[in-house]
């Protein structure tokens, strides 16, 4: 017996646009935020944390629409949930090193 | 040797591998195999993000300095390049569930365009720092002979008259003598910057000085980092791309032959989770590579 | 009842073509897709670097029989302890049980075929002979001194040895492990047979699935922190060099948060292997199921928080030292559930001694005393005074020989009628058993005692004072050898001369006990469909081993 797919499509050829007009957009944006000096006007590390907020969304636009994430098993969508989890483990506990040298006492 | 024939026919799907009883347990073992591949990908490549976050931690403008000697128009020209080879590979896997030859080489060829482009364009940007002294490796950059004495009154310049802060960014380059082919650097106007408006971490305030002094040896060690970096970095990922073509190239092939159709697709689907996935690596290395110290530069 | 139909049936087959037998040439082994074959060409495969381990390790404790480095001066030394730790690390434990046991019973015990994904298999494999012979050439060149950790700045910049190749040996090797993984997770997620739900699995599958899991997500680190090595023995950067602003202990954070998992790959699979002899061979349903289920996965998972355990005196923060040292404290709690419930499955069990179930025995004692002293190990304060001494020596040689390599030994007799179908010599088996546990016994525990009394570790010579307990401890290792070798004897002539078993020579539940011995090569002649629970005994269930050994006698002739 062959093959039975609930959806053949996830996606119509127009909505591959429409997301791939939101990464573009998005690109021109970090590229343009960038050049402003953020941190002047906010918080020291404004423009990083812009920068990867906006990265972070176009991942997700990748990962969901391009990927068929969106439409696909609790399994990949754990995989893919769990692999970034798994990289904030390692980025916070080699920082947490780092960042808390000194003198061996909390803080300094 | 097959159990269920048995009880009803046995169509064979186009694509069906012995071990499997029907496409969907094969389209699903496929799947999670490549998630299972790309969940490796990313703890590989999350390595190397970790190396930059710590040094990027302990000498934030080194870095900026680094990166503001990066061609962020054609780091951005690169991320729109792979952006549309997204798009042309996404509109590839829905022409292969269609069954539509034609679009599906089309676009296969389209998406292997813009994915050397891509590589055009690093290999550009890497000529570049070739002639510029920015190689962090001693050797690898133009050899450029001293000029001799007297010949347009340049004599042993080392670029390190002046202090190194005072770098002119509206000054013709001048070309420095080069001739190990070491890595070269002489704007330390970030340090100053650093220590003017006393933002130094801990680490810049040991590494960047020397008596009190900018000492321009010591920064340059520390833009030298970001700049291994920048080349391990992006040399993965363009190495990815290089693979990536290979298997674009062995799927425009099979797409020529007619193998793919709606019972039949999913290495299309999974070619393009790789290829995704690559463009998602550069999605990031983009800001935090090139953008980092635009905000200094006014 | 269809159990004991099953079982039944299951006693009655009749010699045929099984997956030995399927084909003789060459050709059919080395482009076979079968995963029955591939995991036998592992066992020879695994085997031979466990021997060549063993001689770098027979020749490390022949040195320290005398205080002064007589027999090897300190430069060939380095390379004997770097050479035992490599071989025996990457191409012996962490392949070990995964790519032999669980390659050949994972489908087995599922119901399924094959894996899911045979190619990938095959391809595993071949990866693994590439690394692996990328490693032997560059030993027989001349080898590698910087122990089997290879810091920075030693192996960077200092070392003149073959870095670069055997390193480039173990890149390799490290895909073999991530294919592996990738087809054992692929393959319990979708090919298990019908009515086999995630409750019903053995617990070696759960155990290979958390083994796969950790393959996944922590091997590529070790695959980056070999490249950056690499790259700066090449381009001589200095990233790890404090002077230009480097940092030593980032290739320390690097590789540690490779290798503390995979120390957690390096027991997991035999703590499967475990979980089966304990219940098999007492008869009695494994007690807490699901928490020895759910402890695999806690051990993979928090098995990544603790890798500072092993920097505590490198110079990371104080406070990473504490947080690591405090989540080290934890992680030790799944697996003293693990022990707990073994030991109240043995309560009130059917316990019967045979060969496979001394080895788990041995397992039970070994391990406690190993994971005990990793308690001790991971206290800040005591870790400062037993760091790079023998005590760490003795204390991972107990997980991971008196755990991982006696769980193996126990897997590979349990499941040899399955794979070979035939019988070994019990008595020979006890024999080898009893001579392991001793030897092992007398090589490591004076070293626990040598640590403590201050002996570090990675050198040659030594204070006389301490000569009395290496020579208990050498004395231990011929034992031990002795004892590691039999097997191959024993287990070797079973091939030729044993007495040929049954499908099911122990009467045990398991869907592996339920087709041919040796298996044909698409594992069962009819799909089955699963409607028993996990470690099913007794006679209501047809499994009445008194009466089945009384049948078999009369019925199955004896060559």
């Amino acid at each position: 017996m062959s093959d039975n797919h609930q959806e053949h499509e996830h996606m119509s050829i127009a909505k591959y646009f429409i997301v791939f007009g939101i990464l573009f957009v998005g690109t021109i944006v970090t590229y343009v935020v960038a050049l402003t000096d953020l941190d002047g006007m906010f918080f020291a590390g404004a423009n990083t944390l812009v920068a990867l907020a906006i990265a972070f969304f176009k991942m997700m636009c990748v990962i969901l629409f391009f990927m068929h994430v969106y439409w696909s098993p609790k399994l990949i969508k754990l995989s893919a949930v769990a692999s970034f989890f798994w990289l904030a483990i390692m980025f916070a506990y080699t920082m947490q090193d780092y960042l808390t040298r000194g003198t061996g006492v909390f803080g300094q | 040797m097959s159990t269920h024939s048995d009880t009803h026919e046995h169509h064979h799907a186009p694509g069906l591998q012995h071990q499997f009883e029907d496409m969907k347990q094969q389209e699903e073992s496929v799947s999670i195999g490549m998630w299972m591949f790309l969940v490796q990908e990313i703890m590989f490549f999350g390595g190397l993000f970790t190396v930059y976050l710590v040094f990027r931690s302990k000498y934030p403008m080194a870095f900026a300095a680094g990166s503001n000697h990066l061609d962020a128009f054609l780091g951005g020209l690169n991320t729109l390049v792979l952006i549309v080879s997204s798009l042309t590979m996404a509109l590839t896997v829905y022409y292969a569930q269609k069954g539509n030859r034609n679009m599906q080489v089309i676009l296969i060829v389209l998406t292997m365009i813009f994915g050397a482009t891509f590589l055009g364009v690093k290999a550009i940007e890497y000529a570049d720092k070739y002639n510029h002294g920015l190689v962090p490796v001693t050797g690898l950059n133009k050899k450029i002979k001293e000029e001799k004495k007297g010949e347009h009154g340049v004599g042993h310049e080392t670029g390190h008259e002046k202090p190194c802060y005072d770098v002119d960014h509206n000054a013709p380059v001048v070309e420095h003598p080069n001739p190990k082919g070491e890595f070269l650097w002489t704007d330390c106007s970030l340090a100053k910057l650093g220590l003017d408006t006393n933002t130094l971490t801990t680490d810049e305030k040991n590494g960047y000085f020397s008596n009190e002094q900018i000492d321009a040896d010591k920064f340059r060690d520390k833009v030298r980092i970001f700049f291994w970096i920048y080349f391990v970095m992006t040399g993965l990922h363009a190495l990815h791309m290089i693979i990536g073509l290979g298997l674009m190239a062995w799927l425009g092939w099979k797409a020529f032959r007619n193998t793919y159709s709606a019972e039949y697709y999913m290495p299309v689907e999974m070619s393009g989770l790789y290829w995704h996935f690559v463009d998602i690596v550069w999605i990031f290395l983009f800001p935090l590579l090139y953008l980092l110290g635009r905000h200094f530069l006014h | 009842m269809q159990t004991q139909e099953a079982i039944v049936q299951g006693l009655a087959a009749e010699p045929k073509l099984n997956y030995l037998t399927n084909g003789w040439t060459i050709k059919s082994w080395l482009l076979t897709k079968d995963h029955k074959r591939i995991a036998i060409m592992y066992l020879i495969s695994v085997s031979v670097f466990f021997f060549m381990g063993g001689l770098y390790a027979g020749a490390i404790r022949l040195e320290l029989l005398t205080p002064a480095s007589d027999l090897l001066e300190s430069g060939t030394y380095n390379k004997v302890f770097t050479q035992h730790g490599i071989l025996m690390i990457f191409f012996f434990l962490i392949p070990s049980i995964p790519a032999i046991l669980g390659n050949f019973l994972l489908p087995l015990m599922i119901g399924a075929k094959d894996l899911a994904l045979p190619r990938i298999n095959l391809l595993s494999l071949y990866i693994y002979w590439a690394g692996g012979a990328l490693v032997l050439f560059a030993l027989m060149q001349g080898g590698i001194d910087t122990g089997w950790t290879f810091y920075a700045p030693y192996s960077t910049t200092f070392s003149n040895t073959y870095v670069m190749l055997v390193g480039l040996g173990i890149f390799i090797n490290g895909f073999s492990s991530i294919l592996t993984g990738l087809n054992f997770i692929v393959t319990i997620h979708t090919m298990r047979a019908p009515g086999m739900t995630w409750f019903r699995l053995p617990l070696f599958v759960w155990a290979h699935y958390a083994t796969s899991l950790v393959m996944i997500l922590g091997t590529p680190v070790i695959a980056i922190t070999i490249l950056l090595l690499a790259l700066e023995r090449v381009g001589k950067i200095g990233i790890f060099d404090p002077s230009i602003g480097g940092d030593p202990i980032l290739f320390q954070h690097l590789f540690w948060f490779y290798s503390h998992p995979a120390v957690y790959i390096m027991i997991l699979p035999g703590m499967g292997v475990i979980s089966e002899l304990i219940s098999n061979f007492s008869r009695k349903k494994i007690f807490g199921y699901e928490f020895i289920a759910f402890s695999s996965i806690a051990i993979a998972v928090f098995g990544f928080l603790v890798w500072g355990h092993h920097m505590f005196i490198s110079g990371q923060s104080m406070y990473a030292g504490l947080v690591f040292s405090f989540l080290t404290m934890v992680v030790a709690v799944p697996s003293a559930i693990k022990v707990f419930n073994w030991t109240a499955t043995l309560y009130k069990g059917s316990i019967t001694f045979d060969t496979p179930m001394l080895y788990a025995l041995g397992f039970l004692g070994l391990f406690l005393i190993g994971g005990l002293t990793g308690l001790f190990l991971g206290a800040m304060g005591l870790t400062v005074h037993l760091t790079d001494t023998y005590f760490i020596v003795a204390h991972f040689h107990y997980v991971m020989v008196g755990g991982q390599v006696i769980a193996y030994l126990g897997g590979i007799h349990y499941w040899w009628p399955k794979m070979t179908g035939k019988m070994y010599s019990e008595f020979w088996g006890k024999i080898s058993a009893m001579l392991i546990f001793v030897g092992f016994n007398l090589t490591f525990f004076p070293q626990f005692i040598l640590g403590y009394l201050g002996m570090p570790r990675r050198y040659a010579s030594y204070p006389e004072e301490l000569q009395v307990l290496n020579i208990f401890s050498t004395a231990g290792a011929s034992v031990l050898g002795v004892g590691l070798l039999m097997p191959v004897v024993y287990l070797g002539h079973s091939l030729i001369f044993g007495k040929a078993a049954g499908d099911n020579p122990w009467m045990l539940p398991g869907l592996e006990w339920r087709t041919a011995s040796p298996p044909p090569t698409e594992n069962f002649e009819k799909m089955p469909v699963v409607t028993w629970e996990a470690y099913e005994f007794g006679e209501e269930n047809g499994l009445d081993l008194e009466g089945a050994r009384k049948r078999d006698a009369e019925a199955i002739p004896t060559t």
